[in-house]
């Protein structure tokens, strides 16, 4: 018991020490100069903004979505849903390059250009990158939001309908309240792998400056132009953003336990 | 009044079949069965939570079978009270009031006067988590009742307490029923409970209702091998039918190689001479007589020595051995006899199986002839 206990610890502590050396060895490149120039460049703070607006953007759609899906996917049977269900994981086995691909196939498409020529832009544009990283993490939202109602009992609802509660009214003072720690996970999670999105959104919307790249198309743009020391810069920003935010996040959610 | 005509469902490979019953005005109708039967899929399908394959639910003579649930009027209580915890239990007990719109008070009307009766006033900010087992069933029962539906429908709720809080509550729900004047559709696999407070039974085995009727009747007269050992009825044996003329009504017990009489009055017409059946009495209708006391024609008394004497608290069981040893007979009996029977194993005694007490059962069709 004692050894399967130090055993599960050390693992933690594996996991920990392999994303941490990731993170420590950048520093073996890191120069203040670079820093300060990159921090204060115009091209780096358009690229954290960006990156900031889209994630946050995508995530807000994609649990707007995800929201009544996982609902209906916990609650109802109904046809199709097995396909539905299945196809929630094609953002998972499909590499993100595809799905961008497949997002531009979509967009060459006669549907695809109607759309562009009767609404809105997104090849090359921010709506390209919103719409990348909505559809990589809107599967995994819905398929988070509905493990978080799964673990809601049915009778909690069926309770509040026996006390005259329509469907709806049941859904917003019952299910939604008692998944709201899953619902933050699935937001916080969605908005770190938005914010982190690259394979999709280089696809769809480019990399060009001060237009469409964000901060991991600008890591990347940084790389092949072998600029090691600014690459670890942006790198270091994109990971301290990201997890600062995750942290607080997690933080004030914790707060909010009916356990 | 509540009522279930010929209500069919299913839930996997189970089914529950044709189902009819009825629960009037300020009255109790338990549903008692084994874990398994289909209690919870028959409440299930009333309240609308599952759709029946075939029958009706009326109240008031209302068609409901395919309403929803928020307009039945039926306050459902679940086996695990499902007590909402995201809120407090003054929250949980307004909850039908705040969604209907009304005023959240609990300071006048019903909902203070159950609050008061039920003893739950100090507990009304708390949240579900630090309520135990009996406030809990307070406050869902609270919350059922203020929803001002007079029709209850309850799973099995006192199923996760302790012996004499489940007592408490029976008497308060007994008090509840009549105040508020409550229709209570109820589940139980307890018996004490079922007879507690059950106006009307109906006993539910394998998805099927075995047998409905009275408190008295249930207990009095099983009418199925089924119930009768639901029932826990131990002392059951082979016979066959020697005498059904001039009103009289006799079996030869082969199993326990005597003779008995049987009260005429629950004589049924199908009863033929030398019918194979199954003759059945409870354990604490059984008499124990000293050697001594045998009566004069020796009527429905058998011989026996005591092989065990187990106390169940209140009272003893007594397994008897009769004949060559084989066979048992379980009695029960209450201390005072106990002691001054001065039992002890090994002990002879007579065994008298009053005429009246004594039921029978068809072997073949497993139905009471009795």
């Amino acid at each position: 018991m004692i050894l399967f206990k130090k055993i599960s610890i050390i693992s933690c502590f594996l996991i920990f020490f392999l994303y941490g050396g990731l993170i420590a060895s950048l520093f073996y490149f890191f120069q203040w100069d670079p820093l300060a120039t990159t921090l204060t460049s115009q091209r780096t703070i358009f690229s954290i903004r960006l990156s900031l607006i889209a994630a946050t953007v995508s995530t807000v759609l994609s649990v707007l979505v995800a929201l009544p899906s996982a609902f209906a996917l916990s609650r109802y049977d109904f046809p199709g849903k097995r396909a539905v269900d299945t196809i929630l994981e094609l953002p998972m086995i499909v590499s993100p390059a595809a799905l961008g691909a497949m997002l531009l196939i979509f967009f060459n498409n006669p549907l695809g250009l109607w759309i562009q020529d009767h609404g809105a832009q997104f090849v090359f544009t921010f709506y390209g990158i919103v719409l990348a990283q909505f559809v990589t993490v809107c599967g995994v939202s819905t398929r988070l939001i509905k493990a978080a109602m799964d673990e809601i009992p049915v009778r909690y609802e069926a309770v509040a309908r026996t006390l005259g509660a329509s469907p709806a009214k049941a859904f917003f003072t019952i299910t939604l309240p008692l998944s709201r720690r899953g619902i933050y996970a699935a937001c916080i999670l969605s908005w770190a792998k938005a914010l982190g999105e690259f394979g999709a959104t280089i696809t769809i919307a480019g990399s060009m400056s001060m237009k469409t790249e964000t901060l991991p198309i600008a890591i990347f743009m940084r790389l092949a132009s072998a600029e090691i020391e600014g690459t670890v810069v942006l790198i270091l920003i994109l990971v301290s953003i990201g997890l600062s935010i995750l942290y607080v996040v997690r933080l004030l959610s914790r707060r909010d336990s009916y356990a | 009044m509540l009522e279930v005509r010929d209500l069919s469902s299913r839930a996997g490979s189970f089914v529950l079949s044709n189902v009819s019953l009825s629960v009037h005005p300020s009255s109790c109708h338990v549903i008692l069965g084994p874990t398994g039967s289909g209690k919870t899929l028959l409440l299930e399908s009333v309240i609308g939570l599952r759709k029946p394959d075939r029958g009706k639910v009326f109240v008031n003579g209302d068609e409901i079978t395919l309403l929803p649930m928020e307009k039945r009027r039926l306050s459902y209580v679940p086996q695990d009270l499902a007590l909402f915890p995201h809120m407090t239990v003054r929250e949980n007990i307004l909850y039908a009031r705040r969604i209907k719109g009304m005023r959240l008070t609990t300071e006048n009307g019903v909902a203070k006067e159950l609050i008061g009766s039920l003893g739950i006033e100090h507990l009304l900010d708390r949240r579900i988590r630090n309520l135990s087992g009996g406030e809990r069933q307070r406050t869902a029962l609270a919350r059922a009742i203020v929803s001002g539906c007079k029709y209850l429908v309850l799973d099995e709720p006192l199923s996760a307490l302790h012996e004499s809080l489940k007592r408490e509550l029976w008497y308060l729900m007994k008090d509840l029923q009549g105040r508020y004047e409550l229709a209570i559709l109820m589940v139980t696999h307890d018996l004490e409970e079922a007879f507690f407070l059950g106006d009307a039974i109906s006993i539910i085995i394998s998805g099927r209702v075995h047998q409905q009727g009275t408190k008295r009747e249930i207990y009095g007269c099983p009418q199925s091998l089924e119930v009768a050992k639901f029932l826990g009825v131990g002392n059951l044996f082979r016979s066959r039918v020697t005498q059904t003329s001039g009103g009289a009504l006799s079996v030869r017990c082969e199993d326990l190689g005597v003779s008995l009489n049987v009260s005429a009055d629950r004589m049924k017409s199908q009863i033929t001479h030398d019918n194979e059946c199954i003759v059945g009495i409870r354990s604490e209708d059984i008499d124990i007589l000293p050697p001594a006391e045998l009566p004069p024609d020796g009527t429905n008394t058998v011989a026996g020595a005591v092989r065990s004497i187990v106390e169940t608290g209140a009272s003893f069981t007594i397994i008897a051995t009769v004949g060559a040893g084989s066979k048992t007979v379980e009695i029960t009996v209450g201390r005072a006899i106990t002691n001054r029977l001065n039992l002890a194993i090994g002990q002879p005694i007579l065994i008298n199986l009053p005429a009246e007490h004594l039921f029978l059962i068809d072997p073949n069709s497993r139905d009471t002839l009795s």
